[in-house]
C-alpha cells in the first residue's frame, strides 16, 4: 500500500506544477511594467494603481458584479422550485428531467449562445411574438436583457442539479417525523426541507456567480460589443491591446474578489445551519 | 383492590389496506385501552408497520374506521392527530441540536419560550440526557439518538405514543436496557404506547397486552401470559417461545390422543374427534426413570444452554425405506459418437408422477447429456422417442442428438412404494435409481444427490404439503465406488420431544417423560 502511494508522488508534483505555474506567472506579470518575459523582474504596481484610479475600468467591474448577481438571483428563483418539483416526483419522473436539464449540456456553450443570437434578434421568433401582442418598438438583442437571459440559459442547469442532489438525498422520513410533530407543508418546508437545501444552494450559488461574473463571450456575443464586462475586458487586454501585465492584473483582482464572496456565503452558510429556528 | 373502568382510546374498525393487488390487512378489528402497553407482534409484512401507519396518519385505509377517543380520524392530516411516533430509523433533524429536535412540536405549538424550556429539560431528565441539550444530534450514539427520538414525541403530550420497530437498530446489550427503559417511561407518563416489533422477546418483556399478526389477520389478542400459556394454534404457538406441537385428536372433553395414546387434559370444547395441535412448552415436561412416565424415549442430545439443558428424547422412532442404487462403470451410458458424446441413465417412475411428465422432466430423470469431447461444450439433445405409457411396465426412450447419435434406455414404471408410519404421523418413499461410478464420485454433496435421484421424500400424513426433513445413511467410500448395488436407507427423525430441565442427563439412555394434564394445551388446528 505505501509503495503505491509513493507511485502518485511525481503525478501530485507535476499536477501541482502545472496548475500552480501559470498562475504564479500572471500573479508576476501583474506586478511588471511591460513584457512577456519575467526576467529581469521590476517590481511595480502600476497596473493595480491604473485600474482603481480609472472609473471605466470600475463601472465595468461593478456592472459585472451586477449582472452576475442578478444571473444568480434569477438562476435561484428559477431553480428551487423546479429542483423540488424534480425531488418530489416519481423516482423515472425525476430521472428523465434530470436528463432533460443536462440535454443542452451536450451541445456545445458557444454554439447555443449563437442560437439565442437568432432567436432574439429583431426579426427572431420572440421580438416577432411580442410585436404581435402590440409591443411595437421591441429591440432585445445587444442590450442588458439579452446578455442576462444568455447567462440565466447557461448557468441555470448548474443551479438546479446543486439543489437537485442536496434535496434528493434528504431522507423523507425526516417529513413524516415533522408532520407528525404537528408542522404543516408550509413549517416542514420552511424548518426542515430549506435548512437541510442550503449546501446545495450555496454551492449552486458558486457554481453560477462564479463563472457569470468573469463571462466573456456571452457579453460579446449578445451585448454585441456595446454591453462590456470585466471579461472582455480581460480579454481585450491579452488578445487585442497586447497588455498582458495589465490584464494580469484585472485577473488578480477578479481572483480576489471571488475568493472575498466565497469566503462571505460559505461564513453565511454555515451561521444560518447552526441559527436556532 | 381497587378496579379502575378502563376506557377504549382507540378502536380499529374492520381495517382492510390494499396496495394494487395485494391485500395487506384484511380486516382488523381491535380495541387499545387508556395506559396500555401494547405490542404488535408479527414476521415482516405481517401487516404491522401498516396498521401503525394507518393510524399515524401517513397512508389511509382502504376500508374501515380508525377511531380515536370515539371520533373517527380518517379525514385528520397527522399534524393534526394527537399522537406521535417514534420511527424506525428515528428520523431525528440532523441540522437541529437536541435541545431544538426535542422543542420542534412545541415550537410548532408557538408555546411561550419558558414553557419550551421547562418542558424541554424534564424530558431530559425523564430519558437521562441532562446537559446534551446543545449536542450535536448526529454525533450521539444510536441509544442516545432512541431516546432523544422518544423525548421529541412525548414532550407533545400525545395521548398515544406509536413506535415502529424503534429498537431494531439497537445492539442486543442497549436493546435489553431498552426495554426496560420504554417500560419505565410508559409506566411514569402513564399514556398508552403501541409497539411494532418482530422480536417475540422484546413483547413479552414490556407489553400490557399483544397482538400477533399474521398475514393481515390477528391470530390472537392477550396478555404475555396468555399468549404464551395458552396459544390459540401453532402460528402462535411457534412464534411465542420454544414449543413441541404434535398433532393430535380430540376424543372428547378433557381426553386428546397424540402418539398413538390418550392423554388426560383440561380442555373442553372442541368437538368429538377434532383434529387438533397440541402444544406442551419443553420446561413442562419431566424426566423420569423409564417406564414411570407418560411416554418412554430414548435421550438423543443434549445440549448446555447457560441456566439449563436442552434434551432431545425421542420417543417414536423415525420411519425409514431403503433402495437399490444400481451402480455402473463410468463408461456404460456413454454413447461416443465422431464429434460427439451422448449419456443417460436407466430411471424409474412413479405411476402417480407420469400424469403430466414432459421431455424436460424426463431428460432431467434420465439425467441425459450430450456434449462435445473435444471442447467438453454442452450440445442440446434434438429428439425423444419413448413408447412410454400410463401403466405399470417397462419401457425403453430414446435421446437422439441433432447430428442423429441415440443412447436408448429403460424406463421402469411402477406403483410408488410409500412407507407409513401413523403412530409418528408420517409417510415417506423412494426409487431405486442407476448412477455411474463417475457421477457418484463427482458429486459434490452426496447426501442431497442421492435424495435427488431416488427422489426421496416424507411428509406428515395429515397433512401432506407439510414436508418431514430426511436423513441419508450408506455404507459406501464415494471416492472408492466400483460397479454393484448398494443399499441406500432414507429415515425421519421420529417423534422428538425438546425438554428443558436443570438436571443432566447421558446421551444414549432411556427415560420416561411425564407433564401434568394442565401442561397439555390443545389448539384448533390451522387452515392452510
Amino acid at each position: 500500500m505505501k509503495k503505491f502511494r509513493q507511485l502518485v508522488i511525481p503525478y501530485v508534483i507535476w499536477a501541482s506544477l502545472m496548475l500552480l505555474l501559470p498562475m504564479l506567472l500572471i500573479f508576476l506579470y501583474s506586478l511588471m511594467k511591460q513584457g512577456n518575459t519575467i526576467l529581469p523582474f521590476k517590481l511595480t504596481f502600476h497596473n493595480y494603481v491604473r485600474f482603481f484610479t480609472d472609473p471605466d475600468f470600475l463601472l465595468i467591474l461593478v456592472r459585472s458584479l451586477g449582472i452576475a448577481l442578478k444571473t444568480t438571483v434569477i438562476c435561484l428563483l428559477l431553480g428551487y422550485p423546479i429542483a423540488y418539483f424534480m425531488a418530489n416526483s416519481k423516482p423515472k419522473t425525476g430521472q428523465k428531467l434530470v436528463l432533460l436539464i443536462t440535454l443542452p449540456m451536450w451541445i456545445n456553450m458557444l454554439v447555443r449562445t449563437y442560437a439565442w443570437i437568432g432567436l432574439l434578434s429583431n426579426d427572431g421568433v420572440i421580438v416577432g411574438f411580442l410585436k404581435l401582442l402590440g409591443f411595437k418598438h421591441v429591440s432585445i438583442l445587444y442590450s442588458e436583457t439579452a446578455v442576462l437571459i444568455g447567462m440565466v440559459y447557461n448557468f441555470l442547469p448548474f443551479m438546479i442539479l446543486q439543489i437537485h442532489t442536496s434535496l434528493a438525498k434528504m431522507d423523507k422520513s425526516l417529513l413524516e417525523a415533522a408532520a407528525d410533530l404537528g408542522a404543516n407543508k408550509r413549517e416542514s418546508f420552511l424548518r426542515i426541507v430549506l435548512p437541510l437545501s442550503i449546501s446545495g444552494v450555496v454551492s449552486g450559488i458558486t457554481l453560477v456567480f462564479l463563472p457569470a461574473v468573469s463571462s466573456f463571450f456571452i457579453p460579446k456575443l449578445l451585448g454585441g460589443g456595446q454591453y462590456f464586462l470585466i471579461g472582455n475586458v480581460i480579454e481585450n487586454q491579452f488578445i487585442t491591446v497586447g497588455e498582458w501585465n495589465f490584464g494580469s492584473a484585472i485577473s488578480m483582482i477578479m481572483a480576489v474578489i471571488m475568493m472575498l464572496s466565497m469566503y462571505l456565503v460559505r461564513k453565511a452558510d454555515r451561521k444560518s445551519g447552526k441559527e436556532e429556528m | 383492590m381497587f378496579m379502575e373502568e378502563k376506557r377504549k382510546i382507540i378502536q380499529f374498525k374492520h381495517i382492510v389496506k390494499s396496495f394494487g393487488d395485494q391485500v395487506v390487512l384484511k380486516g382488523i378489528d381491535l380495541d387499545i385501552y387508556e395506559n396500555e402497553f401494547v405490542t404488535l407482534l408479527g414476521p415482516s409484512g405481517c401487516g404491522k408497520t401498516t396498521l401503525l401507519r394507518i393510524l399515524g396518519g401517513f397512508i389511509e385505509a382502504t376500508e374501515g374506521q380508525v377511531l380515536l377517543n370515539g371520533k373517527d380520524i380518517k379525514d385528520l392530516p397527522p399534524y393534526k392527530r394527537e399522537l406521535n411516533t417514534v420511527f424506525q430509523k428515528y428520523a431525528l433533524f440532523p441540522h437541529m441540536n437536541v435541545y431544538d429536535n426535542i422543542a420542534f412540536g412545541l415550537k410548532i405549538k408557538k408555546e411561550a419560550k419558558d414553557v419550551i424550556d421547562q418542558k424541554v429539560m424534564k424530558m431530559l431528565k425523564l430519558i437521562g440526557l441532562e446537559g446534551y441539550e446543545k449536542k450535536d444530534i448526529t454525533l450521539m450514539s444510536g441509544g442516545q439518538q432512541q431516546r432523544v427520538a422518544i423525548a421529541r414525541a412525548l414532550v407533545n403530550e400525545p395521548k398515544v405514543l406509536l413506535l415502529d420497530e424503534p429498537l431494531s437498530a439497537l445492539d442486543a446489550r442497549l436493546r435489553k436496557e431498552m426495554q426496560y427503559e420504554l417500560k419505565r417511561i410508559q409506566q411514569e407518563v402513564g399514556i398508552t404506547f403501541i409497539f411494532v416489533t418482530h422480536d417475540q422477546e422484546e413483547a413479552l418483556t414490556m407489553s400490557d397486552k399483544i397482538v400477533i399478526l399474521k398475514d393481515g389477520e390477528i391470530q390472537q389478542v392477550g396478555t404475555p401470559e396468555d399468549i404464551y400459556n395458552e396459544p390459540v394454534n401453532r402460528y402462535v404457538a411457534n412464534f411465542i417461545g420454544e414449543s413441541n406441537i404434535i398433532p393430535g385428536v380430540m376424543l372428547e372433553d378433557k381426553k386428546v390422543r397424540f402418539d398413538d395414546e390418550v392423554f388426560d387434559c383440561v380442555d373442553v370444547g372442541f368437538k368429538k374427534n377434532e383434529r387438533v395441535d397440541v402444544v406442551i412448552r419443553p420446561e413442562d415436561i419431566e424426566i423420569v426413570p423409564k417406564g414411570r412416565g407418560l411416554l418412554n424415549g430414548t435421550v438423543e442430545s443434549v445440549l448446555f444452554k447457560g441456566v439449563h439443558y436442552e434434551i432431545m428424547v425421542e420417543t417414536t422412532p423415525g420411519t425409514t425405506v431403503t433402495v437399490n442404487m444400481h451402480v455402473r462403470d463410468k463408461d456404460a451410458n456413454v454413447v461416443r459418437g465422431e464429434d460427439e458424446c451422448i449419456s443417460a441413465n436407466d430411471f424409474y417412475l412413479d405411476l402417480e408422477d407420469m400424469e403430466g411428465i414432459d421431455e424436460t422432466e424426463i431428460i432431467a430423470r434420465a439425467d441425459a447429456q450430450a456434449w462435445d469431447p473435444k471442447t467438453d461444450e454442452q450440445l442440446s439433445i434434438k429428439d425423444i422417442e419413448t413408447d412410454l405409457k400410463q401403466e405399470v411396465g417397462e419401457y425403453s426412450v430414446t435421446f437422439k442428438t441433432g447430428n442423429g447419435l441415440s443412447i436408448t434406455r429403460k424406463i421402469w414404471v411402477i406403483d410408488q412404494h410409500v412407507v407409513e408410519n401413523k403412530k409418528a404421523n408420517e409417510a415417506i418413499s423412494a426409487f431405486n435409481f442407476f448412477k455411474t461410478t463417475d457421477e457418484i464420485q463427482e458429486s459434490m454433496a452426496l447426501d442431497t444427490d442421492l435424495m435427488v435421484w431416488a427422489n426421496a421424500q416424507a411428509w406428515h400424513l395429515d397433512n401432506e404439503d407439510e414436508p418431514v426433513e430426511l436423513y441419508v445413511d450408506y455404507h459406501f467410500d464415494q471416492d472408492k465406488i466400483r460397479e454393484g448395488v448398494y443399499r441406500v436407507t432414507f429415515s425421519t427423525a421420529g417423534r422428538e420431544f425438546k425438554i428443558h430441565t436443570t438436571r443432566f442427563c447421558e446421551e444414549g439412555k432411556e427415560v420416561g417423560l411425564t407433564f401434568e394434564p394442565d401442561m397439555i394445551h390443545v389448539m384448533e388446528k390451522m387452515g392452510f
